[in-house]
């Protein structure tokens, strides 16, 4: 799976460009709102109930459509971590 | 590849010399404490368990002590007990003892009060590190390491930047034929499919998701949101949005390999290779567990800066953050910030890492250690006290 979101390493304000090492090539993106240090950019058009791939792997799920360049965090994204009920003990003891 | 160690009669291998002053109990660790100032070559293992608690968590206790006393980073063992701890000192100095490790016990109620034990203890230990300082590091095989590791204190740069270059090492020393341990459970919370699809057979996987769940269970009995309180607020301000990524950046640590074993808390390894200790996450817990198992080394991951040592361990803290290594390099081993400007490959930081893990192992004093700020140690305990 490709990553959709970037993190980014400086706090961004609104319009400013943030540009991304991707496999040798330089990619420049601009930000739809302010992002603070650490916080993730869409470097993607990223659909409401789409994956959020970050280190290769699903970190959640969109909870409203997020434009490429959007600020991604808990007010877009739905954790949908749930406990394994692998060997059904959690809800049986419960 | 090859250090240089003092090998121990059992076999493994310390990276330091020290002598040991080991509380069975938290109540005399002022005793602990004093007699540890007083004698050069020592170092105190103090915590605040061994009475007033669950069965289960004293058998914990007493195979942590155990484990702890067995660290081939020390040489020999001084316990020093009250006389009425819950745990059983003699059984924790037998068992020492079978590792061929010269181990002695003191009581306060036996000897009479502290100020005698303090004089006593003050002069067994002297004799203990007199012998102790005859043994000479030697040339030994990196298979003989056992690596800690702990995030802690960490920021939007570690798990991009330092959990990626301990992978690395992670990595190296399985291939080695070495032993490397990821603990805290609760930051591999998220991750535990991911891990578990990369266990050693069937058994280890049901142990991952038991380890997980059992955990969350836990905090169901208290009444606790366990996801709430990992991804803490401080983690969301930070940009952790999800409990699969702040889970995901932590497991990095561990590299790409198979997972051999779960073990519990207080237990040592049966085999080699990635090693999951069954952990809570706070840092003199979870190092005390790694200790335990084992481990000569922890590499600490730190985007933030978390300034503490352990007593048994060199802990090498390790930071991806620039900020943090210019203004925390009192504090801070390692600065892997290369990865994050795009100075450094991730490849290149781990090499780096392992090679100063071999430094460490072979002697090279961490800050923490230089900076005696190393006496942060407990026990985990799981039940309430009572």
């Amino acid at each position: 799976m490709k990553d959709n979101v970037v993190t980014v390493f400086d706090s961004c304000k609104i319009g400013d460009k943030v540009s991304i090492n991707y496999e040798g090539k330089v990619i420049y993106y601009q930000c739809n709102s302010d992002i603070p240090f650490g916080h993730k950019l869409a470097i993607i058009d990223i659909k409401k109930g789409d994956k959020i791939v970050k280190y290769g792997e699903v970190l959640g799920f969109a909870s409203e459509d997020i434009k490429k360049g959007d600020w991604v965090h808990t007010h877009n994204v739905k954790d949908d971590y749930k406990i394994i009920d692998f060997m059904n003990k959690v809800s049986n003891d419960s | 590849m090859e250090f240089m160690g003092f090998p121990r009669i059992d076999g493994s291998i310390g990276v330091r010399n020290h002598v040991g002053i080991i509380s069975t109990v938290g109540c005399i660790n002022e005793v602990t404490m004093q007699i540890s100032r007083n004698v050069k070559g020592t170092v105190p293992f103090t915590h605040q368990q061994g009475c007033a608690a669950g069965l289960q968590d004293l058998e914990l206790v007493q195979r942590t002590l155990i484990n702890i006393g067995k660290n081939p980073n020390l040489a020999a063992v001084l316990l020093i007990s009250l006389g009425c701890e819950s745990d059983n000192p003699e059984k924790i100095a037998e068992e020492i003892s079978k590792s061929n490790k010269q181990t002695e016990l003191i009581s306060i109620h036996a000897i009479g009060g502290t100020i005698k034990t303090v004089a006593k203890g003050i002069e067994i230990a002297s004799e203990m590190v007199r012998e102790a300082s005859e043994l000479k590091r030697e040339r030994c095989d990196c298979s003989k390491l056992i690596l800690g590791s702990k995030c802690g204190s960490s920021d939007a740069t570690s798990g991009l930047s330092a959990n990626l270059a301990v992978g690395i090492v992670a990595d190296f020393i399985s291939n080695e034929g070495g032993t490397f341990i990821l603990s805290e459970i609760c930051d591999i919370i998220g991750t535990e499919k991911i891990l578990a699809q990369r266990a050693a057979s069937a058994e280890v996987k049901e142990d991952i998701i038991a380890a997980v769940n059992e955990y969350h269970k836990r905090g169901k009995a208290l009444g606790v949101d366990v996801i709430g309180i990992n991804v803490s607020s401080g983690n969301r301000k930070g940009g952790v949005t999800t409990a699969v990524e702040k889970g995901i950046g932590a497991t990095v640590k561990a590299g790409h390999g198979s997972v051999q074993e779960v073990i519990r808390y207080g237990d040592k390894p049966t085999g080699k290779g990635l090693c999951i200790s069954n952990s809570p996450g706070l840092g003199s817990i979870a190092l005390t567990g790694e200790a335990a198992a084992g481990a000569q080394i922890a590499l600490w991951t730190t985007g933030r800066g978390a300034p503490q040592g352990h007593p048994i361990m060199p802990v090498i803290k390790i930071t991806g953050n620039i900020n943090t290594w210019n203004t925390l390099k009192p504090n801070i081993d390692f600065n892997v910030s290369g990865i994050i400007d795009g100075s450094e490959t991730v490849q290149g930081a781990g090499n780096r890492l392992f090679k100063e893990v071999l430094k460490v192992a072979s002697g090279k004093l961490t800050k923490a250690e230089i900076l005696n700020y190393c006496n942060i140690a407990d026990i985990a305990r799981f039940g309430p006290a009572v």
